[in-house]
């Protein structure tokens, strides 16, 4: 791996542990534990930036410190789940998808990670009624990946601004 | 804007309406009266909402935990208990049958049941 990149991924990695510390302080005050998924912002912009193996890493290094941080290793099946399906997903995705449309990438990936999580939930717990959460998540997944994909795409116009050409033909 | 794009913002859009719309009928309220307490797959108590009075009480979980009941004017919920997550707490009052008060880490179930007090 190039010294370049090595550093941009370092640093992409770091930007999104910070985001993901920040959003562990934010109280929940719903009564479903969901979340923006703030660090997805830097996953779904590593997807269109990187090769699938650089960005692999990226979000296996995030969860991996991230754990570490927060302390809570009783989550790192959840979230190894999520990020594993909704990586997969939406490198598979992204062919289908062009790069001014990163948003709809980033609402598929947070479904997809939302129906991971509740899959482990379902199998770790024995308790199918847990499903009954699962419409709610998929709306929430929606505008959350909504949301981060759009900071996403604000993030990928300023960092490569030859990109702006594509977006302003749409 | 591709036959692709097109086809993802489509589903995308279908899967939001459809979740919210599953979601209004999922957690539309209850008109049964009757709970019920559930430990580990077993009913251990039966509350008439309609007729109980104002109470609360603490449920002992066999390893050791325990969740606090609330019942005021009709309503049920959980105010307090040890476990990690809270979430029973967080989920309020109860209000619809498909959505019970859960708590994992204690094995404990809330939720309505049918009337006559729905004993087994």
């Amino acid at each position: 791996m190039r010294t370049r990149r090595l550093t941009e991924l370092a640093l992409l990695t770091a930007a999104a542990l910070i985001v993901f510390i920040i959003e562990l302080r934010i109280p929940n005050i719903l009564p479903i534990p969901v979340k923006l998924g703030l660090a997805n912002i830097f996953t779904v912009y590593a997807v269109y930036r990187y090769p699938a193996k650089d960005v692999s890493l990226l979000v296996f290094t995030r969860i991996a410190l991230g754990t570490l941080f927060s302390g809570n290793f009783s989550a790192i099946i959840y979230s190894m789940a999520g990020a594993v399906l909704c990586l997969v997903g939406m490198l598979l995705i992204k062919r289908v998808i062009p790069i001014n449309y990163l948003w709809l990438c980033s609402i598929i990936g947070a479904l997809l990670h939302n129906t991971a999580q509740i899959a482990v939930a379902v199998l770790l717990t024995g308790t199918p009624a847990v499903l009954v959460y699962y419409p709610v998540l998929i709306a929430a997944g929606c505008i959350a990946g909504l949301f981060t994909g759009l900071c996403a795409q604000y993030m990928l116009n300023r960092l490569m601004p030859h990109n702006k050409d594509q977006e302003v033909q749409k | 804007m591709t036959k692709g794009v097109k086809l993802c913002i489509a589903a995308v859009a279908a899967l939001f309406v459809g979740s919210v719309i599953a979601c209004v009928i999922l957690f539309k309220p209850s008109a049964s009266r009757y709970i019920e307490i559930v430990q580990d797959g077993k009913v251990i108590q039966t509350v008439d909402l309609a007729n109980a009075d104002d109470q609360t009480f603490r449920i002992e979980a066999p390893d050791g935990g325990w969740n606090e009941v609330v019942i005021e004017s009709g309503t049920v919920r959980i105010s307090d208990a040890d476990c990690p997550d809270h979430t029973c707490i967080k989920t309020g009052v109860l209000r619809s049958e498909s959505v019970p008060i859960v708590c994992l880490p204690h094995k404990l179930v809330i939720r309505y049941c049918d009337g006559n007090g729905g004993e087994q």
